[in-house]
C-alpha cells in the first residue's frame, strides 16, 4: 500500500507540475498580449513597419501644427543626437532629399517637440483637427509658477505638456514659458487622479520628470528625412543643457511663513543693499557666464534664496561657489575688467582657494572654490592675520537651476542638506552676528599655512 | 516521466494486473527504482517551487510596471473631488425670506444666500435672482430706495433680468421713501399685490418668477411714522424647471459656449444673455498699422465690481489695436463674478488673496499685479495699467503707439497717461495735442519696467503703511522731477462712482464732465516736441505768439477770453514760489476744473482751452516763463475766501489725498 501511495503521490506531483507549466505558459502569453495592447509592440518581426509608422506619425503631426500656424521645434534627444552627427551636412543642404529614413525612423516610443507658449493662442480648433486626423491627445495643466511669489495670486492653470498618440507612436509636445531672468522654463509632468496612467509609458519620456530651465535657443529650419522641421541651431549644446536642466522653484510659501515670523527689513538701508547685491550678482553672473564658468549661490546668498526668496539685507556680501575643476586663470582679470577689483585672494588652486572682489559701496563678492572628495565636498577658509586654515564640509550635491532676483542661477539641488551643513538645524532663525570661523556648523580647523607660503596664499589688496 | 504515470481511466482489475507486472519488473531493480523515485520527487518539488516563484515574480513585475509607469508623474496634491450638490435632481426649492428693521436674510434649501444685519448698512430693497433650473444665485443687489434715483437703478436691473428667473425681494429698514410709481408698477407687473401700496417703514418679502407665477408675498405695515412694521418671514416652495428650458439655444460655437457658461451663472448684464440677438462678446476692432504697443502687457486692476469690469472690458476690447492675449485682469479677492466676466471675454484673470485693509489693500494689490505682469511677460519693457472703472477710448492704443518711444528714450519721463486732469468738456479741445506735466494722473497709464523693477518695487509701501499707491507715486522721492505725457483730450473716462474713495457728489463734480476722445485714428501732431528740450522750445514759441489777456478783468468771467477761435492767449497769476498755488487753486475753482490739489502743471505753467482758444496760465515769478510777462502786466492774485480758509481748505486737502 505504501508503494502505491508513493506512486500516486508522484503521479499527482507530476500532474501539478504539468498544470503549472501550462498555466505559466498561458500567463506569459497573456502578459505579452497585454503589453502589445498598450500599443507599444516590441515584436521584432514588424521592424520596418514600425519604423515608417514613426515617420508617418511625425509627418502627420507636423502637418497638423503647421495647418494651425503653431511654431514647434524638435527637441527629441535621440533624434537630435543622430542629427548632431551629421549636422554639417544637414546645415549645408537644407533642402536636399535624404536617401533613407535615417532619423525619424529610429526606434523609440516618442518624438519630442517644444512649443513656445507666447507664440500661439490656446485654440481648441487644434485638438478637434487632431482628433479628426486620428490622434488621441492628453493635455497636462498645472498652476502657473510665474504667479508664485510673495503675493498670494491664483490664476488659471496653464498647459505644460501635450501628448498626441497615433497608432504605436506618440508625440510629446513640451510647452516652454519665458521666465524673468531671460530663460525658458518647462513644467513637470504630473498626472491628476482621473488621468489615464497607461496612455503612454510616461517613464520613458525625456522631459517632465522635473521642471527644466533652458536658454532661449536659436532655431534652424532643416529638412531631415524629407520633413521640414525647426531644430536648435546647435544640437550638441542643447543636448548638454538637457542633461543639466533640472529647475527648482523658490519656496515662496515657506518664505511667506518666514516673513510672518520675522517681518522683512523695509528700511532704506535694506532696500539699498538689496539693490546693490542684485546688481552685483547680475554683474558676476554675466562675467562668469561669459567665461563659461559654472557657479552657484553659496553661503548667505543661498540661504537667502532658500529661506526668504530674496537677498538677506544684513548679509552685507554676495557669496558664490565654483568647483575647483572649473577654475580659470581668467576669472580675476575678467572681474577686474568688469569693474570689480580683487580685494583678497586666499589659498591656491591646489588648496583652499577663495577670491573676494570689491563691489560698489562695501558690498563684497566672495567666491569660494569647492574641492570634491569621494564622500564629501569642501571649501577652505583662511584667517589673514594668523594664517590659520579652516575647512567647511558639505555632503555631496548636484546643481539645479533656479530663478533669483530676475536671474537664472545654479543652486545645490540638495539645498536643505547644503544649508543645514552650513548653518545647522536652526537655519530658519535669522542671526545677525555671524563669525565665519566659528559659527558655521561644518567648520573644521585645517592647520596653518607654512609661513614661507604666506605671500602667495594670503594676498590682500 | 510518463512511464510513471498511472492511468486513472483503466478499470480496477485491469489496472491491478498492469500494476503487478510493473511491480514484478521493478522489484528486481529495487535500488535503482528507489533512487529514481527520490530523484523524481525532488525534481517535482523543485519544479513546483520554481514555478510558484516564477509566477509570483512575473505577477509582481507586471503589477509594478503598471503602477510605476506613471508613479513619478503623479500629482502630489490629490485633487479631492468635492461632491457637488445634486441640485439638479431636486424639483422643489425651499425658500425662506426675512425682512425686518435691522436684519434681512434669504435661505434657499437651508443655505443662507443673503444675510445682512450690519448696522447703518444695506438699507433698502435687497433683490436676489435665482436660476430657475439649478437654483443657483445669479445676482444679488441692494437698492437703497430710501434715497433718490436708486429705484431707477432697480427698474433698470429688473428689466435686464431674463424672463423665467426667480426673483426674491426683501426690505431692510426702509425701502419706500423714494420708490416711485414706475418702480412700483414694475414690481406690480412681477405679480406683487403689495408693492403699489408699500409705504414708510413697511416690511415686505416677495418671491416670484419673472413673467410667471408668484410663489409668495408677505407684508407688515408700519403702525406709525416712528416705528417699523413687524418682521416678516416668508416660507415658500419654488418649482424648478429643466435646464433646457432655462437656456437659450444659440449656435454651438466657442464664443457661445463661453456665453452659455456665463449666462447660466450670473444675471444683470442685459443683452449679452438675451436669446435673440445677444450682444457680441468678440469685437474684432481694426488692427493698427505699425502697432508699437501690440506686445505691451495690459494689466487691468479690479475689485469686486463685475458690472464695471464688464463695461470696461467691452470698451477695452473694442479699442483699435488691442491684443487680447496681452490682457490680464487682476482681481483683488476671491470673487467669482468678476472672474466670470473675465472668462466671458476669453481673457485671463488672476485672483489675489487680499492682505491689509482699505487703501493699503489697494496698494498691495497694485504691487502684486504689477510684479505678476512683469513675471508673466518677462520680455516686456512696459506695462499698461488700467482700472476696472474706466472707459477706454477707441484710439487708446493708437495714442500709445505713437508716443511710447518717448518713454523709452527720454529719461526725464515718468509715465504716459491717458488722462488729463484738467481736460473737461469746456477746457479740452485738440485730440492731437499732448502735454508734459509734473503730476502723475494715473487712470490709464504706461509704466516703464525699469522704473518699476529698479525703483518702485523694492521700496513699495509695506502693508502696514496705509498709503495710497498713487499718492505715493506722486511723492517727490519717487517722481524725482520726472514728468508724464498726457493728451489734451483724455483717452480714458472715469465712470466709477461707488469706489473706495468716491461718492456720488464727488464724481458728479469732478469726473462727469470730463472730455473723452471718440475719434478713431487721431494722428498726434507734436510728439517729437515733447522731448525734454524740445518741449521748452515749443513752450517758448507758444508764449512768444500768445496774446496777453486783459489782466484788469476778472479771469473767472467768461468775457476774460475774447470770443475767438484757435488763438493762443496767456495770463499771468501770482505764484511766489514753486509751491505757492493759492491763486491757481482759486482760478481752478472758478473755472470748474480740478482744484483739490495741483494737477497738470509744468514749471509753473498750465495749458488748457477756453472757448476753443489755447489758454496758458503762467505763475509769476516762480515759473521760468515769467520772463515772458510784459513789464506792464501785474500778475493776478486771487485770495481764497477768508471764511473757507480754515473750514474748507483743510478738508479739501484731505479729500485730495483720498483721490
Amino acid at each position: 500500500m505504501q508503494k502505491i501511495n508513493r506512486n500516486v503521490v508522484l503521479a499527482l506531483l507530476s500532474l501539478t507540475s504539468l498544470v503549472f507549466l501550462l498555466f505559466q505558459l498561458c500567463y506569459y502569453k497573456f502578459y505579452l498580449s497585454q503589453k502589445n495592447g498598450a500599443a507599444f509592440s516590441k515584436v521584432r518581426g514588424s521592424q520596418s513597419g514600425q519604423d515608417s509608422t514613426r515617420w508617418h506619425v511625425v509627418r502627420k503631426f507636423l502637418g497638423l501644427i503647421s495647418s494651425h500656424n503653431i511654431p514647434v521645434y524638435l527637441i527629441d534627444p535621440l533624434i537630435l543626437g543622430l542629427v548632431d552627427k551629421d549636422i554639417e551636412q544637414i546645415r549645408s543642404s537644407p533642402d536636399g532629399p535624404s536617401p533613407a529614413c535615417k532619423y525619424f525612423c529610429a526606434p523609440r516610443d516618442f518624438t519630442t517637440f517644444a512649443l513656445l507658449d507666447k507664440t500661439w493662442k490656446h485654440e481648441v480648433g487644434l485638438f478637434r483637427t487632431a482628433e479628426k486626423m486620428g490622434f488621441q491627445w492628453l493635455k497636462i495643466i498645472n498652476k502657473d509658477p510665474r504667479l508664485d511669489g510673495m503675493d498670494d495670486l491664483s490664476g488659471m492653470e496653464i498647459p505644460l505638456h501635450y501628448i498626441f498618440k497615433l497608432a504605436s507612436h506618440a508625440i510629446h509636445l513640451v510647452v516652454f514659458y519665458e521666465r524673468s531672468g531671460n530663460f525658458l522654463w518647462h513644467g513637470p509632468l504630473r498626472l491628476k487622479q482621473h488621468m489615464d496612467r497607461k496612455f503612454v509609458p510616461f517613464r520613458k519620456l525625456h522631459f517632465g520628470r522635473y521642471p527644466g530651465a533652458y536658454e532661449k535657443p536659436e532655431l534652424l529650419l532643416v529638412s531631415i528625412d524629407d520633413l521640414k522641421v525647426q531644430i536648435p541651431k546647435n544640437p550638441s549644446s542643447f543636448l548638454q543643457e538637457v542633461s543639466h536642466s533640472r529647475f527648482l522653484e523658490c519656496r515662496y510659501r515657506e518664505a511667506r511663513a518666514f516673513f510672518q515670523l520675522y517681518p522683512d527689513d523695509a528700511s532704506l538701508d535694506a532696500v539699498e543693499f538689496r539693490k546693490k547685491a542684485k546688481s552685483l550678482l547680475h554683474l558676476a553672473a554675466l562675467t562668469l557666464n561669459n567665461l563659461g564658468v559654472k557657479f552657484w549661490l553659496s553661503s548667505g546668498t543661498c540661504l537667502g534664496w532658500y529661506r526668504q526668496c530674496n537677498v538677506i539685507p544684513h548679509s552685507k556680501d554676495v557669496d558664490l561657489g565654483i568647483f575647483i575643476r572649473d577654475y580659470k586663470a581668467d576669472i580675476i582679470p575678467a572681474f577686474q575688467k568688469a569693474g570689480l577689483p580683487l580685494k583678497h585672494k586666499f589659498g591656491k588652486v591646489e588648496d583652499s582657494l577663495e577670491l573676494s572682489f570689491q563691489g560698489e559701496d562695501d558690498v563684497k563678492l566672495d567666491i569660494f572654490f569647492f574641492y570634491e572628495e569621494d564622500d564629501h565636498i569642501w571649501n577652505g577658509g583662511t584667517q589673514a592675520k594668523s594664517g590659520k586654515k579652516f575647512k567647511y564640509l558639505f555632503p555631496k550635491f548636484t546643481l539645479c537651476w533656479t530663478e533669483f532676483v530676475e536671474l537664472k542661477v545654479h543652486v545645490p539641488c540638495e539645498t536643505l542638506q547644503y544649508v543645514e551643513a552650513n548653518y545647522g538645524p536652526e537655519w530658519k532663525v535669522p542671526v545677525k552676528t555671524w563669525d565665519w570661523k566659528s559659527s558655521p556648523s561644518n567648520v573644521q580647523d585645517n592647520g596653518v599655512w607654512p609661513v614661507d607660503e604666506w605671500d602667495d596664499v594670503i594676498q590682500i589688496y | 516521466m510518463d512511464e510513471w504515470k498511472p492511468n486513472p481511466a483503466v478499470k480496477p482489475h485491469k489496472k491491478r494486473s498492469w500494476y503487478l507486472a510493473w511491480k514484478y519488473k521493478l522489484m528486481n531493480q529495487r535500488a535503482l527504482r528507489k533512487l529514481c523515485q527520490t530523484g523524481a520527487v525532488l525534481f517535482l518539488l523543485v519544479t513546483v517551487i520554481v514555478n510558484i516563484k516564477l509566477i509570483l515574480d512575473t505577477r509582481r513585475a507586471a503589477y509594478e510596471e503598471e503602477e510605476e509607469s506613471a508613479q513619478d508623474y503623479d500629482d502630489e496634491m490629490l485633487n479631492v473631488e468635492v461632491p457637488r450638490h445634486p441640485v439638479n435632481n431636486k424639483k422643489v426649492l425651499d425658500v425662506e425670506v426675512y425682512s425686518s428693521r435691522s436684519k434681512v436674510y434669504v435661505a434657499v434649501d437651508g443655505t443662507t444666500v443673503l444675510e445682512d444685519e450690519a448696522r447703518e448698512q444695506g438699507r433698502g430693497i435687497h433683490v436676489i435672482v435665482l436660476n430657475q433650473a439649478t437654483g443657483h444665485v445669479m445676482a444679488k443687489r441692494v437698492f437703497d430706495t430710501y434715497s433718490p434715483h436708486e429705484d431707477e437703478a432697480m427698474v433698470l436691473f429688473l428689466n435686464m433680468v431674463a424672463r423665467g428667473r426667480i426673483l426674491i425681494f426683501t426690505i431692510k429698514d426702509e425701502g419706500s421713501f423714494h420708490l416711485k410709481e414706475t418702480a412700483k408698477n414694475v414690481l406690480k407687473s412681477l405679480g406683487s399685490q403689495v408693492a403699489p401700496f408699500l409705504s414708510w417703514r413697511d416690511m415686505w418679502t416677495f418671491v416670484g418668477k419673472k413673467g410667471g407665477e408668484v410663489y409668495g408675498e408677505k407684508h407688515a405695515k408700519s403702525p406709525a411714522l416712528s416705528t417699523w412694521g413687524d418682521p416678516v418671514l416668508l416660507k415658500t416652495e419654488v418649482h424648478l424647471t429643466s435646464v433646457e428650458d432655462a437656456e437659450c439655444h444659440w449656435p454651438d460655437t466657442e464664443l457661445n459656449r463661453r456665453r452659455k457658461r456665463f449666462c447660466s451663472k450670473v444675471e444683470g448684464y442685459g443683452s449679452v444673455c438675451s436669446c435673440k440677438d445677444p450682444t457680441p462678446i468678440e469685437f474684432n476692432p481694426d488692427p493698427l498699422k505699425d502697432n508699437k504697443v501690440f506686445d505691451v502687457p495690459v494689466a487691468v486692476i479690479a475689485g469686486n465690481r463685475p458690472n464695471y469690469l464688464y463695461r470696461m472690458l467691452r470698451s477695452l476690447l473694442s479699442a483699435q489695436g488691442v491684443n487680447p492675449q496681452m490682457i490680464t485682469v487682476f482681481i483683488d479677492g476671491y470673487y467669482e463674478e468678476p472672474m466670470d466676466v473675465v472668462e466671458l471675454f476669453g481673457l485671463s484673470g488672476i485672483q489675489h488673496t487680499p492682505i491689509s485693509i482699505k487703501n493699503a489693500r489697494v496698494s498691495q494689490h497694485y504691487k502684486a499685479s504689477l510684479t505678476a505682469t512683469f513675471n508673466l511677460f518677462p520680455d516686456a519693457k512696459f506695462a499698461v495699467v488700467l482700472e476696472e472703472d474706466l472707459d477706454i477710448s477707441v484710439d487708446f492704443f493708437s495714442f500709445l503707439s505713437q508716443s511710447i518711444h518717448l518713454l523709452e528714450e527720454d529719461e526725464s519721463l515718468y509715465c504716459i497717461s491717458a488722462w488729463n486732469d484738467q481736460g473737461y468738456e469746456h477746457t479740452a479741445e485738440d485730440p492731437s495735442l499732448l502735454y508734459r506735466v509734473e503730476t502723475m494722473p494715473g487712470l490709464g497709464w504706461v509704466l516703464r519696467k525699469s522704473l518699476y523693477k529698479d525703483e518702485l518695487e523694492p521700496k513699495w509701501p509695506t502693508p502696514e503703511k496705509l498709503w495710497d499707491w498713487d499718492m505715493w507715486m506722486r511723492m517727490p522721492e519717487q517722481r524725482k522731477g520726472r514728468e508724464c505725457i498726457i493728451p489734451d483730450i483724455s483717452r480714458s473716462y472715469h465712470f466709477g462712482i461707488v469706489g473706495l474713495n468716491m461718492n456720488g457728489y464727488f464724481h458728479e463734480a469732478y469726473f462727469k464732465k470730463h472730455k473723452f476722445n471718440t475719434v478713431p485714428n487721431v494722428q498726434l501732431k507734436n510728439v517729437e516736441s515733447l522731448r525734454k528740450d524740445n518741449y521748452e522750445t515749443e513752450i517758448h514759441r507758444l508764449l512768444g505768439e500768445a496774446e496777453v489777456l486783459d489782466h484788469s478783468k476778472n479771469p473767472c468771467e467768461d468775457s476774460f477770453v475774447p470770443d475767438t477761435e484757435g488763438r493762443v492767449y496767456v495770463m499771468f497769476i501770482k505764484m511766489e514760489q514753486e509751491a505757492d498755488f493759492t491763486t491757481w487753486t482759486q482760478l481752478a475753482k472758478c473755472l470748474h476744473i480740478w482744484d483739490l490739489d495741483v494737477r497738470g502743471n509744468h514749471k509753473g505753467l498750465w495749458r488748457l482751452f477756453r472757448k476753443k482758444n489755447h489758454f496758458l496760465v503762467v505763475g509769476v515769478p516762480a515759473s521760468p516763463y515769467s520772463s515772458k510777462k510784459p513789464s506792464s502786466v501785474t500778475p493776478i492774485y486771487m485770495e481764497p475766501p477768508a471764511k473757507e480758509e480754515g473750514a474748507v481748505a483743510v478738508p479739501a486737502v484731505a479729500a485730495a489725498e483720498q483721490t
